[in-house]
């Protein structure tokens, strides 16, 4: 069985390159953390506080659930089943 | 590299170095109060500048592997104090009484320090590689 918290899906990556290809320390900087933290999001071995959500959320200039999901197990997460 | 491993790897580099010099200080010197001296060492652990950031300079990742790697080594510590006590008792009973010299009890503090180090570093640098939510 998965862990929960691996149901927890971002878009990061994508919402980067859709911003210019905006740079992991840009939006870093926008965001208040590292670099690294960015790279850890983005690879899913971290996730962030409500706070930190909103911040990147409000980098990219969207609301948080375009940047982050939540999936069951299974599913393909509530954007894709959109978009689908 | 982040800073915070940096310091970690430098950290587990200043704990080996002093286990080595302990053992070749009390092969050539014999075991005595001198032998404490080498845990002079560990202060090493303080010299990079990267070690020094801020709790405010650090953003909440990286304070959460701080938060966790600092629990850790106390629990570490708090085991290792707990499995002595318990093989004291298997082995003498609950009766024993200690005499013991201030520099063997001061000596076995500098070594639960040290080991608290070690964990602390070891438990950043497994964070930082595999997430910190784990």
């Amino acid at each position: 069985m998965p862990s929960e918290k691996l149901q927890i899906r971002n878009h990061i990556r994508r919402l980067r390159f859709e911003h210019a290809e905006m740079s992991q320390e840009e939006l870093g900087k926008r965001a208040g953390v590292t670099r690294h933290t960015i790279m850890a999001l983005e690879a899913r071995k971290y996730f962030p506080s409500l706070l930190l959500a909103f911040r990147i959320a409000r980098a990219f200039g969207v609301g948080v659930e375009q940047v982050f999901e939540y999936a069951e197990n299974g599913d393909r997460g509530i954007s894709d089943q959109k978009s689908a | 590299m982040t800073d915070p491993e940096k310091w970690a790897v430098w950290t587990l580099g200043v704990v080996a170095l002093t286990t080595a010099a302990y053992f070749i200080f009390v092969a050539l010197r014999g075991h005595g109060p001198q032998a404490m001296s080498v845990f002079a060492l560990t202060a090493l652990a303080a010299l990079p500048k990267n070690g020094h950031r801020s709790w405010r300079s650090l953003d909440e990742r990286e304070r959460q592997i701080a938060h966790k790697a600092l629990l850790t080594s106390y629990w570490a510590g708090w085991l290792a104090a707990i499995t002595l006590s318990f093989i004291i008792w298997r082995v003498n009973g609950w009766d024993i009484a200690f005499a013991l010299p201030m520099w063997k009890l001061m000596l076995a503090l500098w070594w639960l320090g040290t080991l608290m180090l070690a964990v602390r570093s070891i438990t950043t640098l497994v964070l930082y590689r595999r997430g910190s939510n784990a």
